[in-house]
């Protein structure tokens, strides 16, 4: 080892603690980037992998019936087409023995020997269907699990109004189904809902559809895939006898959609959040490289008088820079592998892969390798840039004063004489170090933008279902029926026992068309006087459903480029399916859906109906009793197709999402921390010791070391206070940003900003403040006062 | 101890055949301070020899370092040119430059300028480390007195100490041109003594050429020549056909 490297090592030994902050804050941004593209990769090649082992289809035709024979038919038109399935689709209520609970499913059939087939399954349990039982079932892996169901017990499931008792043979996913959601829900409830798979020949049985299906779905060839519209639109042209209900291209498909969006939403975070940390790290390892080689001057004064190069001492320095690249890039990596598999394991419990596990990737890790050393060198390089410059002579004589005067403010000579000497101490320190004050000002806003996002994040979620499930969905239950009901069925239900109150509910799917504008969505009609249903503005406000015309959620307006008071075209895949106009009469928020409100007798109206409805709102009593009572007489009802609970959709939604984003927010936390500790501690300890005579003379005049703490402290404080009130604002936009990213039609995230929010922050930055100053404390405990005075520097 | 009739034998051939190793013509230095500029040397014509033991004397501020830096190669004149086999210092490219400090300077510097955190023998090591032919480490620390201190920090050190660090260092480069800025200012009567007959003996047995700044004009009586600057510019060359030895001055 050269005699320089062992200054370089003792230089490390003396400054450990800064190092250590400089290397964190860079460790954490290389490890958020290999997080989050290891995350990345991890689930788009597991999805990539597992679409193509289940034939994943890349579209859907919905149809009343159609016989098998007519389908293929007209398939064999459309030779891009170049495999399909027809099958039976329908949903399902679940009867559990000993489950009081209300469970719903899907239920679709499969050939009844084994062969790969589009929206193929993977087992994981049991077999396939055997040849010993007609009434054999495959259930959806999660659901089985969650109830405990092994292959070899009976279920029960009303299929077609009755009560079939059928035997597992086999647990299963697909990978149509990677996200599950049950009716209306935003988040997967597998205790609630499951996904159960029929023999053929079973479900034609007992649907009553003997060589007939009511769903298509098929894979197309390349070319057409990316832009299957016109064909599906063909499609259902030629399929429109049978009653079509509408084509759903994949990029539509409910599961599909979720998935490929939350990996977008991983790459845009992917895009933020590292170059956040990096920024924030070179300017911190430049400001410390700048104030190492400052102090050094005249030592590369020495060094190049005694015959080193520029070279040789620019290298000496930039070891310093490499150094922690070096190992902010090691550690960077494997803290981003670790995190990777924690943040993968979270995203198993929501998204149902065969196996999602985190991989090592080399080149993610690489890649974070290389910023982290591009960051250190560049910030290192830029540091020791100007006194490399210097000639010999020069560098070794004492630094040129830096602007000494006086600073800006004290020509504002009343103001100036309203602050005390070390207020003044304070603010000629932040003003005469610009950059300094500047990057511990960047830093702490960096460091706020983590916080506020993070907390804004979940304060949305709590937001979101407070006003979804408080304000606008009253209800205790939500029946769906098979298919449109006349109005007998709510005085029915109104007499069932526990049901305090009733309402109809009619669901039209429809297209939605505005000149070049069109959506595919649909309209809920509910009585005008409803209490179950109240749709609300932003605030929170009360509005009323028209007697004529629509009341349309404002995203869906927003995509169909129409005002309230505008006109929209609508053809609606219900009733007699004629196209009609109808006025937007007013628009409403909601944070669910796409839900387009209208009045129930004008909706009927509309689509050539009188007094039809497709699903019911009740509440309930308060008796327990009565409502388990009530439960089970809505398991057994005829006609319906599902029943959820509004507090098993909350649980739901709080145990699964507040849950797991809490943990999140947790490392959010802990990863701001580090930008504002590494941040204060670097600019305070550089400062005690550029100004060491300074604090010696205090100590001499009799100040304590705590006085003496008390002014850096202040000075560090003030920088980071301001940097954080800067922040907020910031951080609001960045997270207005990240939802905006995450936000789809399905699922929109509100923006929350309250008191609470910024407090917590202002807090927390207080805290990492005063976390970093402890050590600067502990440096002035242990400063050697007469050395102080007496070295020259 | 080298007897007077061993001197002369040294220092007559110097006188008689003379080898110019840098040649100085018009150096002029200005330093440029915003609007004004400052003429700190002016027209120094002067031409150096080797093995000639040089005295630099003239008052705080008349230019000694600044001329000093300029034939080290630590600096640039800004007018005229220095001359070391046939190439000119003030116009050398920067990598020439360091190579001509690397290989034929050797620099005691006028406040030590040692690097805080490295021992004696460290300090040393760093100039040892990118020589061609260097002294042992130890040896040269013996030769400044200092064996007993080759593992202190210079913060363990007194000046005289730290000063003695430096000269070893320079020392043990083995150059070929020793430049001392005020090699004694730090040292009590003893020892700055032991050091000019160390200086002078390397410039007399090893065949070096010395330069040392020195305000104390009887340090010049060891001198081939003595050179007076003020205000920068040279007023008197003084040329000593008997330089005395270490032993004989006082001060
Ligand atoms: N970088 C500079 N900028 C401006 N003036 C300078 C600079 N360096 C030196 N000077 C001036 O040049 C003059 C000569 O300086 P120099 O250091 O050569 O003096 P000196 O003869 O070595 O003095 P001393 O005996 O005190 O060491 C001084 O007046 C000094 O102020
Ligand atoms: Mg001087």
């Amino acid at each position: 080892m050269s005699t320089l490297d062992r200054k370089l090592l003792r230089e490390f030994r003396a400054t450990w603690i800064r190092l250590m902050a400089i290397i964190s804050i860079i460790a954490v941004g290389v490890a958020v980037y290999v997080e989050l593209s290891s995350v990345y990769n991890n689930i788009s090649l597991t999805k990539d992998e597992y679409y193509a082992q289940c034939k994943m289809a890349d579209f859907s035709v919905e149809l009343k019936k159609a016989p098998l024979t007519e389908i293929d038919q007209v398939i064999e038109d459309f030779p891009q087409v170049t495999e399909f399935r027809s099958r039976i689709h329908f949903f399902a209520t679940v009867d559990l023995d000993g489950v009081s609970d209300l469970l719903n499913g899907e239920v679709l059939s499969l050939p009844d020997e084994d062969s790969a087939v589009v929206n193929d399954i993977v087992l994981e349990r049991g077999s396939y269907f055997t040849g010993q039982r007609d009434n054999e079932v495959i259930i959806h892996d999660a659901f089985a699990r969650y109830h405990n169901l092994r292959p070899g017990t009976w279920i029960h499931l009303i299929l077609n109004n009755r009560r079939q008792e059928l035997f597992v043979v086999g647990t299963a996913l697909s990978s149509e189904f990677v996200y599950l959601l049950g009716p209306g829900a935003v988040t997967p409830d597998p205790k609630h809902f499951g996904v159960f798979y029929l023999k053929r020949s079973f479900a034609e049985d007992v649907y009553d559809f003997r060589g007939a299906a009511n769903q298509v779905i098929g894979r197309l060839s390349p070319p057409v895939r990316d832009r299957p519209d016109a064909l599906l639109q063909l499609l259902d042209n030629r399929l429109s006898t049978y009653g079509v209900y509408g084509t759903t291209p994949a990029r539509d498909q409910l599961s599909n959609r979720f998935l490929t969006e939350e990996i977008e939403g991983i790459a845009t975070f992917s895009n933020i959040l590292p170059f956040i940390f990096l920024s924030v790290a070179a300017l911190v390892l430049n400001i410390m490289m700048t104030r190492w080689t400052e102090q050094q001057r005249t030592i590369v004064g020495v060094l190049k008088a005694l015959g080193y190069s520029d070279l040789q001492v620019g290298w000496h320095f930039l070891k310093l820079g490499l150094m922690i690249g070096f190992v902010g890039g090691v550690v960077g990596a494997v803290l981003g592998f670790v995190l990777a598999e924690f943040v993968t394991s979270i995203y198993a419990q929501f998204y149902e892969f065969p196996e999602l596990t985190n991989r090592p990737y080399p080149s993610a890790m690489l890649v974070g390798m290389g910023i982290s050393l591009a960051c250190a060198l560049a910030g290192a390089a830029y540091g020791a840039r100007k006194v490399l410059k210097l000639r010999p002579a020069e560098a070794m004589r004492p630094k040129p004063p830096a602007a000494g005067g006086a600073i800006l403010l004290e020509r504002f000579t009343k103001l100036w004489k309203q602050f005390g000497f070390s207020s003044r101490l304070v603010l000629r320190s932040v003003f005469r170090n610009r950059f300094r004050t500047l990057a511990g000002l960047f830093a702490a806003m960096m460091g706020t933008c983590i916080l506020i996002t993070g907390f804004m994040m979940q304060a949305s979620i709590v937001m979101l279902i407070d006003f979804q499930f408080r304000l606008v969905q009253r209800s205790d239950r939500d029946l769906v029926f098979k298919d449109e009901q006349p109005i007998d069925a709510l005085y029915e239900i109104r007499h069932l026992p526990g049901v305090d109150w009733a309402e109809p509910v009619l669901d039209v799917s429809c297209t939605f068309r505005n000149g070049p504008y069109s959506h595919r969505s649909g309209i809920q009609g509910i009585v005008t006087s409803s209490v179950l249903t109240l749709p609300r503005d932003e605030a929170g406000n009360r509005l009323r459903v028209p007697t004529s015309g629509l009341l349309m959620s404002r995203r869906l307006a927003e995509i169909l480029h129409v005002k309230p008071g505008g006109y929209v075209e609508i053809e609606p895949t219900r009733g007699d399916r004629r196209v009609r106009k109808t006025q937007v009469v007013a628009v409403a928020d909601g944070y669910l859906g796409l839900s387009t409100y209208a009045d129930f007798e004008f909706l009927n109206s509309f689509i050539g109906e009188e007094n039809t409805l497709t699903g019911a709102t009740l509440s309930v009593s308060r008796s327990p009793r009565e409502v388990r009572e009530l439960d089970r007489e809505l398991k057994r009802l005829p006609g319906v197709q599902s029943t959820t609970a509004r507090q098993d959709s909350i649980d739901n939604l709080t145990e699964t999402v507040i849950e797991t984003q809490s943990i999140l927010i947790y490392l959010l936390i802990g990863f701001a921390g580090v930008i504002f500790f590494g941040s204060v501690l670097n600019s305070s300890l550089i400062n005690l010791a550029e100004r060491a005579p300074e604090a010696a003379t205090f100590r001499v005049l009799g100040y304590g070391p705590w006085e003496v703490g008390m002014l850096y402290l202040r000075e560090s404080m003030v920088v980071n206070l301001v940097g954080t009130v800067l922040g907020i604002p910031l951080g609001y936009l960045l997270s207005v940003a990240m939802t905006e990213a995450y936000g789809t039609d399905l699922f929109r995230i509100p923006v929350v900003i309250t008191n609470a929010i910024v407090i917590k922050t202002l807090l927390l930055s207080v805290f990492f403040a005063l976390a970093a100053h402890m050590f600067v404390q502990r440096s002035i405990h242990k400063m050697d006062w007469l050395a102080a005075l007496k070295v020259k520097e | 101890m080298t007897t007077p009739e061993e001197r002369d034998s040294t220092s007559l051939p110097t006188a008689t055949r003379k080898e110019v190793l840098l040649q100085l013509s018009g150096v002029g230095r200005t330093y440029q301070m915003g609007e004004v500029s400052v003429e700190v040397l002016r027209d120094v014509t002067l031409d150096i020899y080797r093995r000639e033991l040089l005295v630099l004397v003239g008052p705080s501020g008349s230019g000694k370092t600044t001329l000093l830096n300029i034939i080290g190669g630590l600096d640039r004149a800004t007018n005229g040119s220095v001359l070391f086999e046939r190439e000119d210092l003030s116009t050398m490219n920067g990598r020439a430059l360091t190579k001509y400090r690397r290989q034929i300077v050797g620099f005691v510097f006028q406040f030590y300028n040692l690097v805080p955190n490295l021992t004696a023998r460290e300090n040393v090591m760093v100039a040892t480390e990118i020589s061609r032919e260097p002294m042992d480490v130890a040896d040269a620390l013996a030769l400044v007195g200092l064996e007993h201190r080759i593992e202190h920090f210079p913060s363990q050190m007194s000046g005289g100490e730290q000063q003695r660090v430096s000269i070893a260092r320079a020392l043990a480069k083995n150059p070929d041109l020793l430049l001392c800025d005020e090699p004694t200012g730090a040292l009590d009567f003893d020892t700055g003594k032991r050091v000019l007959e160390l200086l002078s003996r390397t410039a007399r047995e090893l065949n070096k050429t010395v330069i040392i700044i020195t305000h104390n004009t009887a340090i010049g009586e060891l001198a081939d020549r003595v050179i007076r600057l003020r205000s920068g510019e040279v007023v008197e060359v003084k040329e000593n056909a008997h330089p005395k030895s270490a032993e004989e001055i006082v001060w």
